[in-house]
């Protein structure tokens, strides 16, 4: 295994937490905690790998109360083993990284992975609690198992797209929803970019509430997803602003979403994740002529395909901007972030209180930012 | 405090934003958790980020602890002045800076009343989803600090999930921005450790929130049981049910009783040991299907006397008798404790025959109304303040009740925060391990602990905290023996 060009000597694939806590103690060099692998291109270059933490071998659902609507699930497994053991009590977690079903939960925690299902928010808001394991293998943990809880800091959301390199993320809490009792898409191809923006602009100014509406373009579709009460999903699809509406269900639904993933696959190999507003989704891609974009447009973020470094530079003079994917060479001349000077400090700072000597996952995060 | 300090204080503020008057100051000796009492050396009131930021850094420069207050409705004494020191009463800083309907976000200073933020941006169609029992008084700045939930974060989450961006000023003196209007985090979620610290971490000067669309239909419904068991029941099997309210709301006995001769009164049955408040909203379509699911679980569970509230002003009359159950306790006792723990909410029914065994061996009667659907218990408990032995007994019975929440899978606090109130009580749940790294992200922000000292962490810690500090160096040494006797100096 190879990730930006560096191979870890060792892999350790514990099978408890505590044996992982063990192996983390004893090791003293430059360590790579990884769930499925599905985002390893994610993230500022890496530097040193002397050992790689896998751990697809904690994947057990510690414990699951239906009734209580939460779940306590080690970092390993998949989320799609989840989603299949919630399913029997008509229960999800609604969340849909791009990075799909394989990914672990560990995973998805760490790298803050996001899909189209943003209208309940992301992985954060979900997170009701967490087990880490420090860099001296050191256990602790922050929340707790209830769905709503101040007692202690929310470390949880910290170390939720730290990428590891905090501590490494072992076991997480999280609260359920139930699933809902029908889902439909509709589907419109305006015939121009000012068709579709002006389509989404009079979703924005209706009372429809779809949980995606995403803008992909150069082709300019317009997706949006709908899912309550039935007679809820109704209303808002007779309620459709004027277009040519394709409407979706069941298996045709799931596979124009599973279309979609396999579009954001294709985009690259430079991807940035530009943050607006919804009601600078428009402008923003009219500005920056991308090649091809996912926007969540109801969000205001713009997942755009780009040309060079030099874009990622012009387009964050004007908007905070994450790199989605990139080649190595251009990360190496960028930062993944583009942090404010404020930020840099203080997740520095963060840095160095959790794992002074930089041995958790290294060169990733703050400290591959700025070189 | 020195002649010099209070001067220069007056040159930042101007002379009335100070107070130092040992009785003006009585005002400010508690918030709203009024058991415990510490009178600060003087209280300021900024009306702007930069002489936040300036009061701040002469604070440091006189290592004086401070820490930021709001409305003062807090019930874990978050804005106790445990140390003494200055307190920086943000009320002043009330104006709503800039709504942004068309993308659903406010620009707030921190002392904007929670309530007033709805009623700004309702013309607008929009609202604040977090709705604190304060609401009518408590400030956004608080609600940051301590993550303050309400009757509907059951369906739209608590505060952390409605903060977009922050303004803070430092522990040091500097001002800080974080976060965008998008509310999308980049890197790691700072702004989501600062939430809920209680106002440890940050002092925060202005907020960008996240307003919702208001839905389209609510309906209220108020279901009347004559067991406690079948009440808690109901609230297990609607959520089985797949429904997801937005407030499932419990009141007992006690409370009808309290609410019933208040001007809160609500019309609740007096006779019911028990009632749900339940709320669920959105479309208009659809609601009526899940109201009349909902009313057939209450049935199915005994309940004798089902209300769908016909018109706003009926919904508006059972909220009022909720909001207002902790302030009408006054008609039925001269004190009460609010207590604030949270428990699996299947657990329900097992933990509340547990109180009950509790009230009557301590001879304590207490009212619980809290917020079921997430099992966020509130036991009230009701005592005469002028009877020691009443007094004495209050302690040793809420302690029992948070070890009971936590034997259970529980937690300390759903929403009112450990501030000075349940420190001790950390030990439960939390252990030596997990203190400790909390105390690291807590010093990157506030390394010198001057930031409102003695909160959150058990006491016994920080003298554990000031032992590490004393082995680094000479320099620290003589920080920490100064801050000893600044006490002592007072």
């Amino acid at each position: 295994m190879t990730i930006d060009g560096v191979s870890p000597s060792t892999v350790v694939r514990p099978e408890s937490i505590e044996e992982l806590a063990h192996a983390l103690a004893s090791e003293k060099g430059a360590i790579v905690p990884l769930g499925a692998a599905t985002q390893t291109y994610f993230g500022n270059p890496l530097r040193r790998a002397d050992c790689a933490l896998d751990l697809t071998r904690l994947s057990r659902i510690t414990e699951y109360n239906p009734a209580d609507l939460t779940v306590h699930v080690e970092a390993g497994v998949p989320l799609e083993q989840l989603q299949h053991a919630l399913l029997e009590n008509n229960q999800f977690l609604p969340l849909d990284p791009w990075n799909g079903p394989r990914a672990t939960v560990g995973g998805i925690a760490a790298t803050n992975a996001q899909g189209p299902f943003r209208a309940t928010g992301t992985i954060r808001d979900w997170i009701i609690g967490m087990k880490v394991v420090h860099v001296d293998g050191q256990i602790s943990k922050a929340g707790g198992r209830v769905v709503k809880n101040v007692t202690g800091y929310d470390l949880q959301k910290l170390y939720t797209g730290s990428l590891g390199t905090l501590a490494v993320i072992v076991e997480v809490s999280l609260k359920l929803r139930a699933k809902f009792q029908r889902t439909a898409t509709a589907i419109a191809r305006p015939a121009d970019e000012s068709g579709a923006a002006a389509l989404i602009a009079s979703i924005r100014n209706s009372a429809l509430q779809p949980i995606s509406c995403e803008w992909t373009g150069p082709e300019n579709e317009v997706l949006l997803r709908f899912g309550e009460h039935p007679r809820a999903v109704d209303w808002q699809l007779k309620n459709l602003p004027a277009a040519d509406w394709r409407v979706l269900e069941d298996a045709d639904e799931a596979a124009a979403w599973e279309k979609l993933r396999g579009r954001y696959g294709q985009l690259g190999p430079l991807v940035l994740r530009v943050i607006g507003l919804p009601a600078t989704v428009h402008e923003i891609i009219k500005t920056y002529r991308p090649a091809a974009w996912i926007a969540h447009a109801l969000n205001g973020i713009v997942l755009m395909q780009i040309f060079d470094a030099d874009a990622i530079r012009q387009i964050r003079g004007k908007y905070r901007a994450v790199i989605e994917k990139a080649p190595l060479e251009v990360r190496r001349k960028i930062g993944t972030f583009g942090l404010t000077d404020t930020e840099y400090e203080l997740m520095k700072k963060m840095k160095e209180a959790f794992d002074p000597e930089g041995r958790l996952n290294a060169g990733r995060h703050v400290d591959g930012e700025r070189n | 405090m020195k002649k010099e300090i209070v001067k220069k204080l007056r040159e930042i503020l101007g002379s009335p934003a100070v107070i130092e008057d040992e009785t003006e100051l009585l005002v400010y000796e508690c918030d709203a958790l009024t058991l415990f009492k510490s009178k600060p050396d003087a209280v300021v009131f900024p009306r702007t980020t930069e002489q936040v930021a300036q009061i701040v850094r002469l604070a440091n420069e006189h290592r004086i602890p401070f820490l930021p207050r709001g409305a003062g409705t807090g019930l874990s004494g978050g804005a106790l002045a445990v140390e003494g020191g200055i307190i920086i009463e943000l009320q002043r800083m009330n104006r709503i800076l800039s709504i942004d309907a068309d993308n659903r976000f406010a620009i707030v200073q921190p002392g904007v009343v929670n309530l007033h933020i709805s009623q700004a941006v309702a013309p607008y169609g929009l609202y604040y989803a977090p709705d604190p029992s304060s609401q009518m008084a408590c400030s956004i700045g608080g609600n940051v600090a301590e993550n303050s939930g309400g009757p509907h974060c059951l369906k739209y989450g608590m505060t952390t999930n409605h903060i977009l961006a922050i303004e803070a000023v430092t522990s040091k003196g500097e001002i800080i921005r974080l976060g965008n209007a998008a509310g999308e985090t980049v890197g790691m979620d700072l702004i989501g450790a600062i939430v809920g610290s209680e106002g440890t971490f940050v002092i925060v000067t202005e907020i960008t929130i996240r307003l919702l669309q208001k839905p389209q239909w609510v309906k209220t419904l108020l279901a009347a049981f004559h067991s406690v068991e079948d009440c808690s029941q109901t609230v297990s099997d609607i959520i089985a049910a797949g429904i997801v309210p937005a407030a499932l709301e419990f009141v007992d006995a006690k409370t009808i009783e309290a609410v019933e001769a208040s001007v809160y009164k609500a019309g609740y049955p007096q006779d019911a040991a028990a009632a749900l408040l339940i709320e669920v909203d959105g479309f208009r379509e659809g609601l009526e299907e899940t109201s009349n699911a909902i009313v057939e679980i209450c049935r199915r569970n005994r309940s004798y006397d089902v209300r769908v509230a016909k018109d706003d002003e009926e919904r508006a009359r059972l909220w009022l008798g909720r909001k207002g159950a902790f302030g009408a306790m006054g008609r039925i006792s001269p004190d009460m404790i609010t207590m604030d723990a949270v428990i699996p909410r299947t657990r329900l029914p097992e933990v509340l025959a547990e109180i009950a065994r509790m009230s009557d061996r301590y001879g304590l009667a207490v009212a619980n109304v809290f917020h079921a659907g997430d099992g966020n218990l509130h036991p009230l408990i009701l005592f005469d303040g002028r009877r020691q032995d009443q007094v004495e007994k209050i302690h040793r019975m809420g302690e029992e009740i948070v070890k009971l929440c936590v034997d259970v899978g529980g937690a300390l606090s759903g929403e009112h925060g450990i501030g000075y109130e349940k420190k001790e009580f950390m030990n439960l749940v939390f252990s030596e391990s997990d203190l400790e790294i909390m105390m690291r992200v807590k010093r990157v922000f506030n390394p010198d602990g001057l930031l409102n000292p003695s909160k959150i962490f058990p006491t016994r810690r920080a003298c554990t905290e000031i032992g590490k500090h004393t082995t680094t160096s000479t320099a620290e040494i003589g920080k920490r023996v100064e801050e000893v006797l600044r006490g002592s100096a007072r």
